[in-house]
């Protein structure tokens, strides 16, 4: 059993390897835009409003506290707590695509859409990138959660690798809100 | 840590999940192998389109050109041209080489030749090979849209490959399709990475592993890290043309703020660099076992080779810039590129001269394999020192976007890894199928590529130092060039040749594939695990896991005692 949890853990962080160097293409894209361009935003454009990226990243942020529990739960052998954690994760994974679907509503609404130059570009295409990311994310918390069992002696590496992933997506997030937002 | 058992799926037992949806890793090698073989052929063909077009411009191609292009009497046009050197480079690279030396080679010798029953992650091999047929199905459809597949180059720079450069589908076709084969890409690197780390047999250490499980081994570990920064840019570009967001579009395309086509440039390169160590690493392996093995010694310094092949590894994620010191870098840039560049000489002649090592006064047995390795190491050695040329500065801004450029890569990239494909190809045939092929076909096949071979890409590097500069439908509107003639005709005619003697090999192929004799356990007397077992394997390929005692290239052991001049790795090593 040891070796099989050992080639999941490997075969996790090979992915997260590989993800991380996707997304940190997209990042030295932005900063290649941001510091080849005098002013930021650009001409015409004006920073966008802080709200509702700052409730998505609360949401994420608060779902991978959860996510975080489950381990120790499952290794606890308490999994109706490993359900609830797992349950509250799911709900503000979820709420959290709704909170960018807002996020993009509202850029649209301020007349900002994606075809207009590249300040848009980057804050459309990065949150989505990101959000499709999220997607498979829920998608790995649902399959935790069908195979969440008692019996099942590998439990614990599954629950371990999919909180892996969705710290991931958090820490993602993260990195995007501090510098396509704030800074 | 070394467990050695893993379980294995149970024996498929209709004729889909035995020959379809295989979880096996011998047959989803099988099937990477014959997706390969297919599309080299369609690739090769674009090639001679290609190469008639530049020594008869305005001929009609012979035969396949009015069927082909018969608007304009079969003739190529300038913007079918463009797409043929975009979609064979495409082809080559990602539809061939990949598939044979990466999906074919790696599945079918990493889990054998380290001694384990399948890769760690069956289902996920075979959903590696069927991401990979699906992008295949892509590039296919992309041939058939109106305005023709993708024609920016392979390497798909802006804004040639914007909706500026390239309006119609074929440009959008071809990200998605590589976009799909970097997932099939790395989710296969994750399964190589694992299984080796995992599933060596008890008593393998990492350098007893043989030295193509090396190769492959790297191969996967930059995989794993670079594919997907070209999958974010593909990613990128796409959303361009689809989406309208204008991350590689400057100027009056777009609108406000502007893009930046270059990055797609360095995005590319950050790739496209350790790309071609990707390509070739399983090639410089399997190159290092069979001079050993043909050459009945052990490797020379093998420990010194595995160390340098991962040297190269890691210096080659440093160097993309010499793709780029024509795009206006700060010349602190290029002169730090090109010092890095130079760099990779070191760990690369370390290899080179530990194969020559290899066969000095070996007992050389000239079999097809061996001849084949031998062509590598040719052919790998001018391609390697061309590049010098390359990645030099001064030199480069003359020789840069030429047909030097074109033989260089060639005789790196395309001449030694096909070359190394057909000696891996010749040497595992028989545990494979289980039969020989003829191998007098092999040598003839060999010398026919071979010597044509060298006519194609060193005219290339002739005509390219004449000033040729490549990607041209016809360079001879230019007076200068119109000297150059005679030499282009001759890699022509190289071409047609060699294109011939491949008719050789595919027919040596299937004919021994029906008909060849019995190949016994271990035709080439050869002492790595995988010949210890009988060709072709069982459905688990180890009744029992076998416990390593040697490394893989004993070779010639004076203290030999049984007649056999090898030892299997499963044998104790007879001292004296
Ligand atoms: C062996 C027969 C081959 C011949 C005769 C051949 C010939 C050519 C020719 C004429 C070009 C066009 C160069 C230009 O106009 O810029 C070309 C481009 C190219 N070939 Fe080959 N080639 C062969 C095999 C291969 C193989 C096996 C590979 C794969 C590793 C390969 C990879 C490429 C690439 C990447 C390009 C660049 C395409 C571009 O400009 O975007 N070739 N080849
Ligand atoms: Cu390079």
């Amino acid at each position: 059993m040891k070796r099989l949890d050992l080639q999941s853990n490997l075969a996790m962080t090979v992915t997260i390897t590989g993800f991380s160097m996707f997304f940190a293409t997209l990042m030295m894209g932005y900063a290649i835009y941001r510091s080849s361009s005098t002013f930021w935003p650009p001409m015409g454009f004006s920073k966008v409003s802080l709200t509702i990226p700052s409730i998505s990243t609360f949401l994420i942020l608060l779902s991978s506290w959860f996510c975080y529990q489950i381990k120790g739960n499952v290794k606890a052998h308490d999994f109706k707590k490993a359900r609830l954690n797992l349950n509250l994760t799911l709900v503000l994974g979820f709420s959290f695509m709704v909170a960018q679907s807002f996020f993009w509503s509202e850029l649209k609404a301020s007349g900002l859409y994606v075809d207009s130059g590249i300040f848009a570009s980057i804050l459309y295409a990065y949150t989505w990138i990101h959000a499709a990311h999220v997607l498979a994310g829920i998608l790995s918390l649902v399959y935790l959660s069908i195979m969440l069992k008692p019996s099942d002696d590998r439990m614990l590496i599954k629950a371990v690798n999919v909180e892996k992933f969705w710290h991931f997506l958090g820490a993602v997030w993260l990195m995007m809100f501090l510098t396509l937002f704030v800074y | 840590m070394s467990g050695g058992f893993n379980e294995i799926h149970p024996e498929p037992t209709t004729f889909i999940s035995k020959y379809i949806i295989s979880f096996d890793h011998k047959v989803i090698a099988k099937q990477f192998l014959w997706y390969g073989i297919l599309f080299l052929g369609i690739g090769g063909i674009m090639a001679l389109l290609i190469r008639w077009t530049l020594a008869y411009p305005g001929v009609p191609f012979p035969i396949l050109g009015p069927l082909l292009f018969p608007d304009s009497a079969g003739v190529v046009p300038p913007d079918t041209y463009a797409m043929l050197f975009t979609m064979h480079g495409t082809i080559m690279i990602f539809y061939a080489i990949t598939p044979i030396l990466i999906g074919a080679f790696g599945n079918y010798c990493i889990p054998l030749m380290i001694g384990a029953r399948d890769m760690a992650f069956p289902m996920l091999n075979m959903l590696s090979f069927w991401f990979a047929a699906a992008s295949a199905l892509v590039v296919l459809i992309s041939l058939c849209t109106p305005l023709g597949s993708a024609a920016g180059g392979w390497t798909s720079y802006p804004t040639l490959s914007t909706m500026i450069g390239s309006p119609g589908s074929g440009q959008t076709l071809w990200c998605l399709a590589i976009f799909l084969l970097g997932i099939s890409s790395t989710m296969g690197a994750v399964n190589y990475v694992t299984t080796v780390i995992t599933l060596r047999a008890p008593g393998m250490g990492y350098f007893d592993m043989p030295l193509t499980v090396w190769g492959l081994w790297l191969t996967a570990i930059l995989n794993a890290i670079f594919v997907p920064v070209l999958g974010a840019g593909v990613m990128l570009l796409m959303m361009d043309r689809v989406m309208g967001t204008t991350f590689f579009l400057a100027g009056a395309s777009a609108t406000a703020g502007t893009g930046d086509p270059v990055l797609f440039q360095h995005v590319f390169w950050i790739f496209g660099h350790p790309e071609v160590y990707i390509l070739i690493l399983p090639a410089w392996g399997i190159v290092s076992d069979l001079l050993s093995f043909f050459s009945r010694k052990p490797a020379f310094g093998a420990k010194a080779t595995a160390l340098s092949m991962t040297a190269v590894s890691i210096l080659s994620t440093l160097v993309y810039g010499h793709h780029m010191f024509t795009t206006q870098m700060s010349p602190l840039l290029t002169q730090s590129f090109m010092t890095l560049t130079m760099t990779i000489s070191i760990p690369s002649a370390i290899f080179f001269a530990n194969w020559l090592g290899t066969i000095w006064k070996g007992s050389i047995r000239f079999d097809s394999p061996m001849l084949f390795s031998l062509g590598v190491v040719f052919v790998f050695g001018l391609g390697g020192l061309t590049g010098l040329h390359l990645g030099t500065v001064t030199t480069d801004l003359y020789l840069h976007d030429t047909y030097f450029v074109v033989g260089h890569f060639h005789y790196t990239m395309a001449a030694s890894v096909l070359l190394g494909g057909y000696a891996g190809i010749y040497f595992w045939f028989p545990k494979m199928f289980g039969r020989m092929m003829n191998e007098t076909l092999a040598k003839i096949h060999f010398w026919g590529t071979m010597i044509p071979l060298n006519g194609i890409f060193f005219g290339m590097l002739m005509v390219g130092y004449g000033g040729m500069h490549r990607r041209i439908y016809n360079p001879f509107v230019y007076e200068s060039l119109q000297r150059l003639i005679p030499i282009n005709m001759m890699i022509t005619w190289s071409a047609i040749l060699m294109g011939a003697f491949q008719i050789i090999f595919v027919w040596n192929f299937l004919m021994s594939l029906k008909k060849g004799p019995k190949a016994s356990n271990n035709p080439w007397e050869v002492g790595t695990l995988e010949w210890t077992i009988p060709s072709p394997p069982v459905h688990h390929n180890y009744d029992v896991i076998p416990v390593v005692k040697c490394g893989p290239h004993e070779f010639g052991n004076p203290n030999l005692k049984n007649g056999r001049d090898f030892q299997y790795q499963t044998e104790e090593l007879v001292r004296g």
